[in-house]
């Protein structure tokens, strides 16, 4: 994509990084990225890649904005109370960048739809707040062959890793994460969660998904980080492929 | 005249006689106190055996992490030296001497 004067100022930063430069700036305004979720790790996220001038933002979330957000969902002001979060989140993200296109869909995708938009996009940032949806967006990603930034985040801690199956022998989420039908899951509705913490999973999200689209630095793909905030730990994990995933694995990729 | 030096080997020597060490994330300790604010060590063995050694410790452990068939739960993740454990049903891996696990859970919030 090509930038004007007013878009190499406003980026200015980015371009004087000799790692990103004008070709990097260039690769992110040119490039389309879904977030799945427009919560408390959705708005950072959206906010960040806004900001850095991703050219094109696709916001889905059906939820709307409630008063218990609002202590970090920090994309939703006071007078969103009652809005769609995508429709509020698309709304601060264009205050910030106008130069940038915007997209709010205003629902959960699931199925056809979710396809249609994966197709659509350079990359995919999952901060949705359930295992079901988280896999039915990494199948979706396994499918269609689109990087995947998952990030996750609850209490004090939380959980990063990114995946690109057109890489070999690394895993999707589904190695890392089996299948959690059935089984009981905390909600930040009963837990609770550090107002920051999603901010911090929600900026490193972001930052891995610039990283992607500027091709710059090491991916965050074969691994796992974890975050302990109360402790100030950070852990990061290997994580192998799992050659019998049902998702990603070998009789997978032949049914596929 | 030089100081007498330790011979290269002797502090992978050392390590290779510490038995492994089970660390586990906060929230685990509100259910079993009594693995809080000590070094959790067992003899090396699978990871099946390694959990078992500590619900002797912590009488109630295994079941809660492990279902009916012995095999880890969905939400519970465990790594050997800080690399996730693939097979979560037979729970052969080997935790080696020297050898750290460390039992998280997968968060799905946002
Ligand atoms: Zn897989």
């Amino acid at each position: 994509m090509e930038l004007n004067d007013t878009l190499l100022l406003r980026y200015s930063r980015h371009i004087l990084l000799p790692d990103v430069g004008v070709d990097g700036q260039a690769r992110i305004s040119g490039a389309s990225v879904l977030i799945i979720g427009a919560g408390g790790l959705g708005c950072p996220v959206a906010l960040y890649l806004g900001a850095s001038g991703v050219g094109q933002l696709w916001l889905a979330d059906g939820d709307t904005v409630d008063l218990t957000n609002l202590q970090r969902q920090i994309g939703h002001a006071t007078a969103a109370i009652g809005e769609n979060k995508a429709d509020s989140l698309a709304r601060s993200v264009r205050a910030i960048n106008p130069e940038i296109e915007v997209q709010p869909i205003r629902e959960a995708l699931s199925g056809r739809a979710l396809h249609e938009v994966v197709t659509a996009v350079d990359l995919v940032v999952d901060a949705s707040d359930n295992f079901a949806t988280r896999h039915a967006v990494n199948r979706a990603c396994v499918q269609l062959g689109k990087p995947l930034v998952s990030g996750a985040a609850i209490g004090f801690s939380g959980q990063l890793a990114v995946f690109d199956t057109r890489r070999a022998y690394t895993p999707c989420y589904h190695c890392l994460f089996p299948d959690q039908t059935g089984e009981p899951e905390t909600r930040c509705a009963e837990a609770g969660v550090f107002s920051p913490l999603v901010g911090v999973i929600g900026a490193m999200q972001a930052m891995e998904a610039l990283k992607y689209l500027a091709q710059v630095g090491e991916l965050l793909i074969g691994r796992l980080l974890l975050w302990d905030g109360l402790q100030a730990e950070a852990r990061v994990m290997k994580v192998p492929h799992d050659p019998a995933c049902p998702v990603c694995g070998q009789a997978a990729r032949q049914a596929g | 005249m030089p100081r007498q030096q330790f011979p290269a080997d002797l502090f992978g020597a050392i390590r290779l006689n510490v038995m492994p060490t089970v660390q586990m994330t906060q929230h685990l300790y509100r259910f079993f106190p009594q693995l809080e604010n000590r070094t959790i060590t067992v003899s090396a063995g699978s990871v099946s055996e390694v959990l078992r050694a500590v619900n002797e410790i912590a009488p109630g452990f295994a079941d809660y992490v492990l279902d009916e068939h012995g095999a880890l739960r969905r939400h519970v993740m465990l790594s050997i030296d800080d690399t996730v454990v693939i097979d979560r049903k037979t729970l052969s891996d080997r935790v080696p001497d020297g050898g750290t696990v460390y039992i998280f859970p997968a968060l799905s919030g946002g």
